[in-house]
């Protein structure tokens, strides 16, 4: 009996009916593969471990349906009893002073083997650790990428500012001695005259201009070796080959080990750049964040030695 | 469920104490029981002087003391029959006076005169069962008031050894002054004061009494078992209280789960006495084990092979489980007594259906040493949970347990009730350890690990009121006067689905109607000491001509398995069971097992005879008592005895047909596809168990049993026909209350057939 409430016409309904389709008139082959299909279905003889599983899911879809929940309850007559003598779905029976009372049947479980006490959830138990471990271990390597990668950026980030740093001390060094001296001659210096903080950087330029002369030199040794001694060549020869310059003092420097230098390159970035910050506030009251100069020792009004400070 | 194995009858004899009594006058019961009628008091109970005043006549009753009792002890004459005392009870009463309750007589007469209702707990070995009531004969006095007091018991056997022993004690006969009563029979005499019966004797009688008037005071004792019939007792007890305030309660139970019994009897006084019992040392395995069976088997020989003297309790599941188990320990032990010079083993199996002269032989002592100075011997009892608290083996001092033991289950939700192996609980394996400590100090190795102990045992078992169909229940209840069961507070309401199933069970079978009250043929139904299905089926079997042979179905039915098929000649067995299969199924084959149980050949010699065809004996005779004690019943209900002629052609189909009478709701039907059966309305894919003898390709069936197994299993099974099922049972049957599929079907073109038969012959 259908309920009398779903038979009234809802007025207020929106649900616009959608125009049902013709259906479509099934032809005699269709129906007769359809037909053949699912006496196939049918016929098919299931194997055991298909027939226990249907069977243990029926089994356990029945088990796991409150009946009172289930659509023929409210024709049950068991229930019409109950329900005369005030049983109310969800409340248990009994005295409403016992706590303890039941709602839910007694769950069934079948043992299928001789595994004794706690074997089962001891096999749960392991299952559950290895798959944390697992899931540990992947989050740890995933972790650990990230981290290197931050890293490098930093790395890289911070090797920049060394360079800038030490362009800074050089110029002001530079301007420094220049102002002392008045006298132009740059990089004239042997290297390890220069200081460690930025001696660095000028060997790198040093380096670089080298190599760049080489292969110019080499570009214009018109297919000789600039080594190469020819006997013949007079000076006149020598000064249109280009071969009267001085070769460059630093050259000989470049070939020098210098382990002072690979001490201080062998610090990290960070300490490096600290080490050169703290050198240009101590001798030139200039600070590498603010960009200023001060005009004394306290350095009134820099927030701090740290990038962070200046934040 | 109604307890479905009764005692053979052996005890018939004291059944009719047919006493040539002597004098009225100079029987002290009645003279008192004259005096009280006329006097209308019994506030002072003494004798006006025309008879021998007994040991009792100056007590005041629920007034007394323990040092009063104790001189009516002392004699020289018996209190309550006023003979001369033997020399057997006072060897007796010195062993009563060293049990731990006697020490505490005194605070219990105090608090039992305090209260309604007591709650008592003493654990096994606190001699509470034979004392305690003999302490309240001595206060409440039931006989100057020609009232009895009663001691229910959850097990039969309990119930006749216990008041034997009290008999004993008391020195009287039984039969007499002390007496039982459990179903199909009832030992008990007009003198008798002190009644020892069955939980469920007590319920019965609480039917047709619904304040039991006859009593002064009720024991239950074994509360902690919380067996079906303690539990509605115990609902039922705590209304009589406030019917009848003179009515003393006692709640006896042997587990410290007591504060549970305290609460639901409105804070009960309670009164605890010690056991006698010593430490048991418990050991927990470090890792949980892959099989529990070998592993038991294992500890049980190590223990043999390293631990000092005393035998060994092993907890087992089943009796297969157990015989098996028994064989591999003999095999083993036999080997380490040649090799490693181990003393004598002896092994013994214990479980229920095992017959009584064996369950005796766990009681032998333990072998002597296989030689003078040798190592000393040892006995190994493998049992099921029976040995937990029913039975008490002197003598244990090691106990196995591997934490599992079989118990019924039921689930409304499929409506199967089976047994299953499950994990004991908490309480359950405490009471397994005690086993050790009997006699001395003791150990209780655990198959499992400490923290599975903690965390995956319950607390309790879960009381058998929860584990049940609860169809009879209900008619019981409503036998009992309690109408609104949803309200009726029990210790532990069942779920409401459980009730719900019930009840609808019940109006399908007609037992209730629709408004839920009984109906006649419930009325009758509630007088058979049956399941509602069977009790139903005997009913109706006069309207099928064969009352007669659905009488014998239903005794067969009721008593443990008749086929026996030991696992050394299985195909044997076999065979033998062939010789009386009935192509239609295993009722019917039964039934010619019964027949021919009771030709002349088989008579001859009964015990032969069911040896050489491999029946139990056991089985058929106490199918035989209780075939007789249901025939009583019907004679008195005028329910007809009717046979078919065996000749008819009929003689069998009507035999079928009136088993869907009962069973209608146990139905199932065979899938297209093949060997698998469906039930129908539950929808629960089942096989037929391998036992059964269905010979022909049969697409209905009605079946005994739903066995929940790895595999579902129905058991004990009978074709029947559609058209029978729309015939006698349109109800359930009802289309309209099917799910569309192929049960519907298959019912819809049954309907079609027969309708169309009916026009033809109406046509004609």
């Amino acid at each position: 009996m259908a309920d009398p409430v779903d038979e009234e016409d809802d007025y207020m309904n929106m649900v616009i009916a959608e125009p049902s389709k013709p259906k479509e008139k099934e032809t005699y082959t269709q129906r007769r593969l359809r037909k053949e299909r699912e006496s196939e279905a049918r016929g098919r003889v299931k194997s055991k471990a298909e027939q226990e599983a249907d069977e243990a899911a029926a089994r356990e879809a029945a088990l796991s349906k409150s009946l009172l929940e289930d659509a023929s309850a409210t024709k049950s007559k068991g229930l019409a009893m109950m329900a005369k003598m005030g049983f109310k779905p969800g409340v248990a029976l009994g005295s409403k002073d016992n706590i303890d009372a039941r709602t839910e049947p007694i769950h069934v479980t079948m043992k299928e083997d001789r595994g004794g006490i706690g074997l089962d959830s001891e096999k749960k138990r392991k299952f559950r650790e290895e798959v944390e471990k697992e899931g540990k271990r992947v989050k740890a390597e995933e972790g650990e990428y990230r981290d290197r990668v931050r890293q490098e950026r930093e790395d890289t980030r911070l090797e920049g500012m060394v360079g800038a740093v030490m362009r800074v001390a050089e110029r002001m060094t530079g301007e420094r001695e220049e102002d002392a001296e008045d006298e132009k001659k740059i990089s004239t210096k042997p290297l390890k005259q220069i200081n460690v903080l930025w001696r660095g950087l000028i060997r790198k330029r040093e380096e670089k201009e080298r190599d760049r002369r080489m292969r110019y030199d080499l570009h214009q040794s018109l297919s000789r070796l600039p080594t190469y001694d020819d006997p013949d060549e007079d000076a006149d020869d020598k000064r249109a080959l280009g071969k009267d310059r001085i070769q460059h003092t630093l050259v000989e420097d470049l070939e020098e080990e210098d382990p002072e230098l690979d001490e201080f390159n062998a610090l990290e970035p960070a300490e490096r750049l600290h080490k050169l910050v703290l050198y240009l506030r101590e001798v030139f009251n200039y600070c590498f964040y603010c960009k200023f100069t001060y005009p004394d020792k306290d350095m009134e009004g820099c927030p701090g030695l740290t990038e962070e400070d200046h934040d | 469920m109604a307890d479905r194995r009764p005692e053979v009858q052996e005890m018939s004899r004291a059944k009719r104490p047919k006493l040539e009594e002597s004098d009225p006058t100079e029987n002290p019961y009645l003279v008192h029981m004259y005096e009280d009628q006329q006097v209308g008091s019994y506030s002072n109970g003494h004798s006006n002087g025309s008879s021998a005043p007994t040991g009792l006549s100056k007590f005041k009753r629920h007034a007394t003391t323990a040092l009063q009792a104790h001189v009516a002890e002392d004699g020289p004459n018996n209190p309550f029959n006023n003979a001369p005392l033997s020399k057997q009870y006072f060897n007796i009463l010195r062993t009563r006076r060293d049990l731990p309750v006697h020490k505490q007589r005194q605070e219990f007469l105090d608090m039992f005169h305090s209260t309604q209702i007591l709650v008592f707990v003493g654990e096994t070995g606190s001699g509470k069962t034979t004392q305690i009531p003999q302490f309240v004969l001595f206060d409440d006095l039931p006989h100057f008031n020609s009232k009895l007091v009663a001691c229910t018991q959850p097990r039969r056997v309990a119930a006749m050894s216990v008041a034997q022993r009290v008999a004993n004690e008391m020195d009287v006969k039984l039969g007499e002054e002390v007496g039982y009563s459990i179903r199909f029979e009832d030992v008990t005499g007009p003198k008798t004061i002190l009644k020892y019966m069955t939980d469920g004797m007590l319920l019965r009688e609480a039917m047709h009494d619904h304040n039991l008037a006859r009593y002064s005071c009720i024991i239950l004792d074994e509360a902690h078992e919380r067996t079906l019939a303690t539990d509605i007792l115990m609902g039922l007890l705590k209304e009589v209280a406030l019917r009848r305030p003179d009515l003393k309660i006692v709640i006896m139970s042997a587990t410290l789960d007591a504060q549970k019994f305290q609460r639901y009897f409105n804070n009960a006084p309670l009164l605890a006495v010690p056991g006698r019992t010593h430490p048991v040392e418990i050991f927990y395995t470090p890792e949980p084990e892959r099989d529990y069976v070998e592993a038991a088997l294992r500890t049980v020989l190590q223990i043999h092979a390293t631990e000092p003297e005393g035998d060994i309790l092993l907890f087992l599941t089943g009796e297969e489980e157990i015989e098996d188990a028994c064989r591999k320990i003999s095999l083993e032990a036999d080997e380490m007594i040649r090799e490693a010079d181990a003393g004598p083993l002896k092994v013994y199996p214990l479980y229920g259906t095992l017959p009584p002269a064996q369950q005796q032989r766990i009681f032998e002592p333990a072998p002597p040493p296989a030689r003078p100075g040798g190592r000393p011997g040892r006995k190994v009892i493998v049992g099921t949970n029976i040995a937990e608290t029913s039975l008490t083996i002197d003598g244990i001092v090691y106990v196995v347990d591997p934490g599992f033991s079989k118990q019924k289950v039921y689930n409304p939700r499929i409506r199967v009730e089976s047994l299953l192996v499950s994990p004991i609980s908490k309480a359950s394996a405490q009471q397994r350890a005690g086993r050790a400590g009997r006699t001395r100090p003791g150990k209780c190795f655990r198959l499992y690990t400490e923290v599975a102990f903690k965390k995956e045992l319950i607390e309790q078992t879960y009381p058998e009121i929860l584990r049940s169909n609860l169809a009879n229940t209900v008619l019981e209840l409503k036998k009992l006067g309690i109408d609104d069961l949803v309200h009726f507070d029990l210790m532990d309401p069942p779920a409401p689905e459980t009730l719900m199933r019930a009840l609808e069970e019940l109006n399908y079978l007609a037992c209730l109607d629709d408004d839920g009250n009984l109906t006649t043929l419930g009325q009758l139904a509630s007088e058979f000491p049956l399941d509602p299905a069977l009790a139903v089926m005997l009913i109706s079997s006069p309207e099928f001509y064969c009352s007669n042979e659905i009488l014998s179905l239903t005794a067969l039915l009721s008593v443990p398995q008749i086929f026996v098929r030991p696992a050394s000649a299985k195909k044997r067995a076999d065979e033998m069971k062939a010789l009386f299969a009935h192509p239609d199924g295993d009722h019917l084959t039964m039934l010619n097992v019964y027949h021919a149980f009771k030709g002349a050949v088989a008579q001859a010699n009964p015990k032969q005879w069911c040896h050489e065809h491999f029946l139990s004996l056991r089985a058929l005779q106490s199918a035989d008592n209780v075939r007789q004690q249901l025939k009583r019943i019907m004679e008195k209900s005028e329910v007809e005895l009717l046979s078919t002629p065996f000749e008819d052609k009929d003689y069998y189909t009507n035999i079928r047909r009136a088993l869907v009478a009962g069973f209608f709701m146990q139905v199932a039907k065979k899938d297209p596809s093949g060997k698998t059966y469906k039930t129908v309305k539950d929808d629960q894919s089942v096989l037929l168990h391998p036992s059964t003898v269905l010979g022909v390709d049969s697409d209905w069936v009605v079946y005994n049993e739903f066995v929940l197994t790895t595999k579902n299993y129905v058991r004990t099974v009978t074709s029947v026909k559609p058209e029978w099922l729309l015939d006698i049972a349109p109800t359930y049957y009802d289309l309209e209350t099917f799910a569309k599929g192929e049960i519907k079907t298959a019912l819809q073109r049954t309907m079609d057939k027969v309708k169309r038969r009916q026009a033809m012959k109406g046509g004609r």
